[in-house]
């Protein structure tokens, strides 16, 4: 048995062909095509093929996927009576995890497979359009079978259709973020479907792990701070007095990348162009924040992280921040479903060991002699 | 190993299943597979804590370190039995499944609509305890639902495993079952860092709440290479029938290449000590079960042991927890359920004991993909 790995940082739990983080050389690869080389063009349809494909899909394979996923959008009624029983200030992360459950119990303990994997993919935009117009006390409004995943996404949100820019803007937040190599919650997903258990076990057990801070809670982290630290002027000051009292800058930092995030540069740039106020601000504290950082630990390779820029996009679109971490599982169902489909292809259990660090063995006093 | 990643990094070799790594320290239990032990906290071996304890006592044990005295304890009893309703998002949760779902997904569902909150909250023991509380009226309700029958409400003078068989069938149990069925909540609460443990642990490592870990666990437990094994082990011994029929079967079945459910470990070498306390009451619990088991049990042994005599071949729990929760009355499709209903214990008292020393658990893996760089085709000319 070798030694206790705290957060099993550099042990190998699987492998994939689905997607590799080159974090000494800062690239993200989908299925062996940098991530710089999809992002500009690529449909988020197109990304989630490739991703459950392992090949980029010609036009009539594109065009039979984009069908079954606008075929795969309307929730069963037990979901959707389920969503309309949850308390309305519920987070809709934890609406998500709830619905994408009862979604999914008509296909107990199949094998996963592509369908399914576009079936659950579907339904994640129309739970969150369905539950933040509820939460307006507005009606649901239909999916469109003639939009793509991106415009539809926004169409059941707002009862209207998003003009271009943004449309495009959201489908480049999801290409960018539909996988991201063995990060917490598609490990999850792969412990999960080691057992042989259905695709919505992996998936609800999956957006449980996206949910923390750590992981996928970190956008909405990133406003509440630019919010606070208000404007460019006022960053530096506070974000000095900040670090002293221990604050911790939200959007900076990754166990993985020690170059600039890829994804977070076409962000940036993204962010620039959509969502100029936010921009000037956030380009101020990154800016600020990496020097504080650095002047710290000028050893620690210290680069924004992708929460930093989503923020500013995000909001361009439209979303509300509590929004943000669930429109990330929108994205990264697609990739989610992928490594799942890979693990259970070639599966094993994943049980690792641990070290015990209780008092040694001992007998148990009977209830009557204790206190 | 494909080329790319050769150059690209110098790569730790894959474990496959995480076989022998130890990914967490824990002295919540541990699985002492060369020995055959079962050591739960504070030291206890499982065959000296099974015969004395409750399974409240046991859910103390795990989430506080040392067993409770009488006061502790009545406090506990207190907690979990108040804790026993449905709040309004899990009644809606519930009813809005179709009555035919499985108990599982029901409870993955319940548990995760009983858990929906406004904002993300750090797990904590009164979650815990509240969770712990809510599963047996989660899955009686389930079962009775499935039946066409009235949800039966909790009854706050009974305990964890009294309650949970009076909501399933809506009268009060013999104490022979209730002894069965707590006995096997008791042996079951907990074991090292198993497939539904670790989950729950990942989705702690990154700062969630205990809901989200405890519906994660859900639904690594589901898998029938988890926690469906005593659905499966109680499957074949219904195939075989009797004890005189267990021969023919066996042999046949090997003949095809079937898994015998029921044996085999990842970390047991020898008989899992579980199994053995189970093989003792399941005489008593099941008697007719237990004569075909028992009989199934030594060809089983016998037949693996000829066909791989280096393996160390055993009996595991799922064999004859399939026999006792039977002798309890509880249906078979309910075993995976009321697995959960025992483990969630353990699964909490992970989560609870991950705090101290909180780090995202995020391995590597290793490319086998395509050489990375090649560029993509524009749509039109694909």
């Amino acid at each position: 048995m070798s030694s206790y790995v705290p957060g099993l940082e550099g042990i190998v739990a699987a492998q994939t062909a689905i997607s590799m983080v080159d974090g000494a050389n800062g690239r993200l690869v989908y299925r062996g095509y940098v991530i710089a080389d999809l992002a500009e063009d690529m449909s988020f349809e197109e990304v989630a093929y490739l991703l459950w494909y392992g090949s980029l899909p010609t036009h009539a394979e594109l065009d039979a996927l984009t069908l079954e996923l606008a075929g795969s959008r309307a929730l069963t009624q037990a979901a959707t009576t389920a969503l309309n029983a949850l308390p309305k200030d519920t987070d809709p992360m934890d609406v998500l995890r709830s619905v994408v459950s009862v979604q999914g119990v008509e296909h107990r303990l199949e094998k996963p497979t592509i369908p399914l994997a576009i079936h659950a993919t579907a339904s994640f935009p129309t739970i969150l359009a369905m539950f933040h117009r509820r939460q307006l006390g507005l009606e649901p409004v239909k999916p469109r079978s003639d939009l793509g995943h991106a415009a539809n996404y926004l169409y059941m949100l707002n009862g209207k259709e998003s003009s271009p820019e943004l449309v495009r803007a959201l489908n480049t937040y999801l290409v960018l973020l539909a996988d991201h190599g063995m990060n917490a919650s598609t490990f999850v997903a792969r412990v999960i479907a080691s057992t042989d258990s259905d695709l919505a076990s992996c998936l609800v057990g999956a957006i449980g792990a996206l949910k923390g801070p750590a992981h996928g809670g970190a956008p909405s982290a990133v406003m509440d701070q630019l919010e606070q630290i208000g404007t460019a002027e006022n960053a530096e000051r506070w974000m000095r007095e900040a670090r002293k009292r221990k604050v911790r800058f939200m959007g900076f930092g990754h166990r993985v990348y020690r170059t600039y995030d890829p994804r977070a540069k076409i962000l940036k740039e993204l962010c620039a162009r959509l969502n100029p106020k936010f921009y000037e601000l956030a380009s101020k504290v990154e800016e600020t924040a990496l020097q504080v950082l650095h002047e710290e630990h000028p050893e620690r390779p210290q680069a924004t992280n992708v929460e930093f820029y989503s923020a500013g996009v995000l909001q361009a679109i439209g979303l509300p921040k509590e929004y943000f971490p669930p429109t990330f599982a929108v994205s990264r169902a697609s990739g989610w479903t992928a490594h799942v489909l890979e693990q259970s292809a070639n599966n094993r259990l994943i049980r690792p060991q641990s070290e015990y660090v209780g008092p040694e063995p001992r007998k148990p006093v009977p209830l009557a002699e204790r206190g | 190993m494909n080329l790319a990643s050769v150059h690209l990094h110098v790569v730790p070799e894959f474990s496959p299943g995480l076989e022998g790594v130890v990914a967490a320290q824990t002295a919540v239990s541990e699985v002492d597979g060369a020995n055959g032990r079962l050591i739960y906290r504070g030291g206890y071996l499982i065959e000296d804590l099974a015969p004395v304890v409750s399974y409240e006592e046991v859910a103390y044990l795990l989430w506080h370190g040392d067993l409770p005295d009488k006061a502790e304890l009545d406090a506990l009893h207190m907690l979990m039995a108040a804790a026993r309703a449905l709040n309004k998002a899990g009644r809606g949760a519930l009813m809005a499944t179709d009555p035919a779902t499985d108990p599982m997904d029901v409870l993955r569902t319940v548990v995760s609509a009983q858990g929906a909150c406004k904002t993300l909250v750090k797990p904590t023991l009164d979650q815990a305890i509240a969770l712990t509380a809510v599963f047996p009226t989660i899955v009686a309700a389930a079962h009775r639902r499935r039946l066409g029958h009235e949800i039966v409400d909790p009854r706050d003078d009974l305990s964890h495993a009294a309650n949970l068989l009076w909501m399933m069938e809506g009268k009060e149990p013999e104490v022979g079952r209730v002894h069965w069925l707590e006995s096997y909540l008791v042996l079951l609460a907990d074991h090292g860092l198993n497939a539904s443990t670790f989950a729950a642990r990942v989705i702690a490592s990154t700062g969630s709440d205990l809901t989200s870990s405890v519906v994660g666990a859900i639904g690594a437990l589901k898998g029938p290479a988890h926690g469906g094994a005593t659905l499966a082990a109680r499957t074949m011994l219904d195939k075989i029938g009797s004890a005189e029929n267990a021969e023919k079967w066996l042999r046949e079945a090997h003949a095809r290449h079937e898994r015998f459910a029921g044996f085999g470990h990842r970390v047991y070498r020898t008989y899992d000590p579980r199994a053995k306390i189970l093989r003792e009451m399941a005489v008593k619990a099941s008697p007719e079960l237990h004569r075909t088991a028992a009989r199934t049990e030594e060809l089983a042994l016998q037949i693996l042991h000829e066909a791989h005599p280096e393996r160390p071949n055993a009996t595991n729990v799922d064999f004859w927890a399939s026999v006792v929760l039977t002798g309890a009355g509880i249906p078979k499709d309910l075993f995976t359920c009321i697995f959960a209903t025992s483990r969630v214990v353990g699964w909490t008292a992970h989560v609870l004991e991950s705090l101290g020393d909180l780090r995202i658990i995020r391995p590597a893996s290793q490319w086998i993909g395509p050489e990375p760089g090649k560029k993509p085709l524009a749509r039109a000319k694909r």
